[in-house]
């Protein structure tokens, strides 16, 4: 008997304490719409996608392609992100450049994001450092897989 | 080599005592005890030049390091690979070479195979003190046809050098400028132009020659190597393939991206010929990958084709006019190809007409290039097939089987010249692993694999029976001439008790050494 009674005890103090998050949040909602105690937010919840969270410093998002300042790719083929990208979805193809102090550059650089795995080797391995991962892109999608295999004009910015 | 007497004397390297022929010089003696000494101007077929100086050692009773390359071995000597003093002189010898070579690995061909590269991982790992600026040379100066030169990654080992004084005696590089400016080049408005350029590449220690052929196609790590035989003179020069296995996701243009040299004393040395170095094409041009059916006979499979091949042969075998079969062959085919030949067509069906066609002979060098442009010229005339004189009047007359391999008959008539002669033939084969002019003429043809995708043996032209077996697997329904015969045999039932052990090449090999005096004493 006494039991059941603690029972009804814990209920109703679980339900207050919901109820008291509940009318907190509420009151730090309306106040924050009339713009009052901006610091104190109603939730910690963020409204993906109108509002977006803040990436962290290190963070690696869709790949670039560094440019030179003439706008040529820094890539000069050397093909060691192809050869250390665990998901193998790295493909150089080397060309000749009529400049002898260049000599190499990519004529194809395709990285299929529906295999990559963002771990991040290729920038590492890149002794140019021509390949980055900060560009803050991290909505990468498409409606068919060809639409994720991204090509030198894709990956060049 | 045994029998010349020379005297042996005891060292001892590391703490292992070698027993070593006097003469030969401690870095060759720990060589062949399988001691690593980091060596970059040595090469085993020149003499030593001590120009890298990365041999360093330490020996028992001399007050200096000394260089192994040139230091000949003395009885009781103690030498030492791995001491403080020369592990030491080595990392700064390191230092020495790098201050003055770009370091431009991501885009040299060599990288991966590079010497350079591999002491540095080994005996290096140091921070680069070198705060002068880097001396300017020219990074791109063509030294040949198929040859680049880049005299700032050069470590000026003289190889090349020695190389063409050596073995070619063309001498067309030398060293230029002193000090810091020196240079390999050549002299002005001569470029390396002989049959073995290729082989500076191979020898170069690091990337300052490169092939331009090979230039940029692919990183030689992605590679894969097969042992293989060079088919494209009678010389049989012993050769690594070079492939790419393909990445997982994405196509590869092409299969084969070079051929190498494979160290083989009694064949070839260390080098091969720039003929069968460039004119790998073969393997992956114009490759006859399935069955052609021009007849329209439903021909679509092996099993089919033979069943074609059986009935037209039997009528004429039961009829006991098998003179009525001509068969051509070739001598780009293997010593067990062409053995079956005989004991089928010759042997067991008693054909008359078997033809040699083989390719046109070519130039000659005083190296290695024969003028014979096939791989087994000698296998072939040791068989002992009856060749009749290649005519094709002869060849058309009264037959109504023709079995063609290869399609070296273009090189000796005219196409149009063949198809008059051999149009009126009711049944016509073609056997050939590239697609030809011919395959217009035949009512079927048949694809067959390079040397680079079947197993067999081959003769070259000084009589030594060399094996070979598959680099990679064949295309399509390429299948191997060996493997069509014996199905062929089976299908006839010919003394099946005879060709019901072959399904490999070993057996053939070994009822051929039985059968045929040439490679019984031989092997």
């Amino acid at each position: 008997m006494i039991r059941v009674l603690g029972n009804f005890i814990e209920i109703i103090r679980g339900s207050v304490i919901t109820a008291r998050h509940f009318i907190v949040n509420m009151w730090f909602h309306i106040v924050n719409l009339l713009g009052i105690k901006t610091q104190r937010k109603g939730a910690v919840t963020i409204q993906y996608p109108e509002e977006k969270k803040e990436l962290a410093y290190r963070h690696r998002s869709l790949h670039r392609l560094v440019k030179r300042e003439n706008g040529k790719p820094r890539c000069v083929a050397c093909m060691l992100c192809a050869t250390v990208c665990p998901s193998d979805c790295i493909y150089v193809e080397a060309a000749e450049d009529p400049d002898p102090e260049i000599q190499k550059y990519p004529s194809q650089f395709i990285i299929d994001l529906s295999r990559c795995c963002f771990c991040g080797f290729c920038v590492e391995a890149c002794p140019e450092d021509a390949i980055r991962m900060d560009t803050s892109l991290i909505e990468v999608a498409g409606d068919n897989r060809d639409a994720l295999v991204y090509d030198k004009d894709n990956l060049l910015r | 080599m045994s029998k010349e007497k020379t005297k042996m004397i005891h060292i001892q390297i590391d703490g292992k005592s070698l027993e070593v022929r006097e003469g030969t010089s401690v870095l060759e003696a720990a060589l062949q005890a399988g001691i690593e000494i980091p060596h970059l101007c040595y090469h085993p077929a020149f003499p030593s030049e001590g120009s890298c100086r990365m041999c360093l050692v330490e020996i028992e009773g001399r007050p200096d390091l000394e260089l192994a390359c040139s230091f000949p071995v003395k009885d009781g000597m103690k030498v030492s690979t791995q001491s403080e003093e020369v592990t030491k002189a080595r990392k700064n010898m390191l230092e020495f070479l790098l201050a003055e070579h770009p370091l431009d690995c991501p885009i040299c061909d060599k990288a991966g195979e590079c010497k350079l590269q591999d002491y540095y991982e080994q005996y290096g790992f140091f921070e680069s003190r070198f705060e002068e600026k880097k001396e300017k040379k020219e990074k791109k100066v063509e030294i040949g046809k198929t040859l680049l030169l880049d005299q700032e990654r050069c470590i000026l080992c003289t190889r090349c050098i020695r190389f063409l004084k050596e073995i070619t005696g063309t001498r067309e590089l030398g060293l230029f400028n002193r000090g810091v400016h020196t240079g390999v080049n050549i002299y002005e408005g001569n470029p390396v132009e002989n049959n073995y350029s290729g082989n500076l590449v191979d020898i170069c220690p690091v990337g300052a020659i490169t092939d331009k052929d090979f230039r940029f196609q692919t990183r030689n790590w992605f590679l894969g190597s097969g042992p293989s035989i060079c088919p494209l003179c009678g010389r049989g020069c012993n050769i690594d393939i070079e492939y790419h296995p393909g990445f997982p996701h994405f196509p590869v243009p092409k299969r084969v991206y070079r051929i190498g040299p494979r160290e083989n004393h009694r064949v070839n040395g260390y080098w091969i010929c720039d003929y069968g170095r460039y004119h790998y094409s073969y393997i992956d041009e114009d490759r006859q990958e399935q069955i052609v059916d021009n007849k329209k006979e439903k021909l679509d499979s092996w099993e089919r084709v033979l069943d074609f091949l059986k009935e037209r042969i039997k009528k004429l075998y039961y009829m006991n006019k098998t003179s009525r079969i001509a068969v051509l062959t070739s001598s780009w085919l293997s010593n067990e190809e062409l053995f079956l030949i005989r004991k089928i067509f010759q042997e067991d069906l008693n054909v008359e007409k078997i033809f040699l066609t083989d390719p046109l002979p070519g130039e000659e060098d005083n190296l290695l290039l024969t003028p014979e442009r096939s791989p087994n010229s000698k296998g072939a005339s040791q068989m002992g097939l009856n060749f009749k004189e290649l005519d094709l009047n002869k060849l058309a007359e009264r037959t109504e089987v023709l079995l063609m391999f290869g399609s070296h008959i273009t090189e000796h008539f005219a196409t149009a010249q063949t198809q008059e002669a051999i149009g009126g033939i009711e049944t016509k084969v073609l056997l050939n692993p590239h697609i030809s002019d011919l395959n217009s003429l035949m009512d079927v043809v048949l694809p067959t694999c390079v040397i680079a995708e079947k197993e067999g043996t081959l003769t070259n032209v000084k009589g030594l029976v060399q094996p070979f077996s598959p680099v990679f697997e064949a295309k399509g329904h390429c299948r191997p001439e060996w493997e069509v015969l014996v199905n062929l045999a089976k299908k006839l039932a010919l003394n099946f008790r005879y060709y019901s052990p072959f399904t490999s090449v070993k057996p053939i090999f070994k009822k051929m050494q039985k059968e045929i005096g040439f490679f019984g004493t031989k092997k």
